[in-house]
């Protein structure tokens, strides 16, 4: 039971790292969906005119 | 998105999440304790896992790569860019874990076997993959550039494959396939939990890629509108 520690090191750096390459992922998303609706909104108002 | 594609990845991201936790179950409470090394040999169903998912990540880059460069479509070429990204997060992983686990077994963080080396550079072929694609103007001309590097770069993994047997290493023999057959390297119990975490990896693979590709369309799409609203004026 020595090497708790490394184990606990290994398996943190691994969940630590998928969790937070899918936070970044989702956000990144997120922030492009808005950007898309808001190109969107903008032509439909310049159509409209 | 549609609906019926909304509930494909609700169903995809559910099953990765179960087979995800199955695996973490098997790992701490199934598998049994390695005699020799002790509990740190455990680090070893995430870190073979995270290897093969980088490793089929490259394979998808280069696959992707080849039918860019064949076909001259836009798809390919946001495949190979998406996959190329998921595997240098997880080979950055194996990078990571390998010294944590070599620490208490070797007595040192890194050496510089013909396994670890070899794995480095793979590692330093896509980030450069990463930093040209992203120095680069967008274009067909970049596309093309990252392509033949994607396809030079998988050239190293055979390489890392049979490192090991070619030279003298530190780095362990394979344990999946073996010359003796497939999974004969390790005790049954340890290889159903190996099998279920590698599983569950290749599962997170299709996960992330569908994000990340999602992301790339999303950007296209930005293009598109910019340029029509521009050519509108």
């Amino acid at each position: 039971m020595d090497n708790l520690g490394f184990l606990f090191a290994a398996n943190a750096f691994v969940w630590g790292g998928v969790i937070f390459y899918l936070v970044t992922l989702k956000r990144r998303n997120h922030a492009l969906e808005r950007d898309v609706q808001l190109l969107k909104n903008v032509m439909d108002k310049e159509s409209d005119k | 998105m549609s609906e019926e594609t909304a509930k494909e990845n609700y169903f995809l991201v559910g099953l990765t999440a179960a087979v995800l936790f199955t695996a973490m179950a098997a790992v701490f409470l199934y598998a049994p304790t390695e005699k020799t090394e002790g509990v740190i040999q455990r680090i070893m169903y995430f870190h073979i896992p995270s290897a093969w998912l980088s490793f089929f990540a490259f394979f998808v880059v280069f696959l992707s790569s080849i039918l860019f460069l064949w076909k001259k479509e836009r798809e390919w070429d946001i495949y190979a860019h998406a996959s190329a990204e998921i595997g240098v997060v997880f080979c950055s992983l194996v990078l990571i874990t390998g010294p944590i686990w070599a620490r208490p077994i070797w007595g040192a963080w890194w050496v510089w076997d013909s396994r670890l080396t070899s794995t480095l550079i793979l590692w330093l072929i896509y980030v450069a993959y990463l930093m040209l694609r992203g120095q680069t103007e967008p274009g067909s001309m970049r596309a093309r550039y990252a392509a033949v590097l994607g396809i030079v770069g998988f050239l190293d993994i055979p390489l890392i494959h049979f490192s090991v047997l070619w030279w003298r290493a530190f780095h362990p023999q394979p344990k999946i396939i073996t010359a003796e057959g497939f999974g004969k390297g390790l005790d049954s119990s340890m290889m159903t939990t190996l099998l279920i975490s590698l599983a569950a990896f290749t599962l997170l693979y299709f996960v992330l890629m569908g994000q990340r590709v999602r992301q790339e369309k999303l950007r296209d799409e930005i293009d598109r509108l910019k340029k029509e609203q521009l050519d509108s004026h």
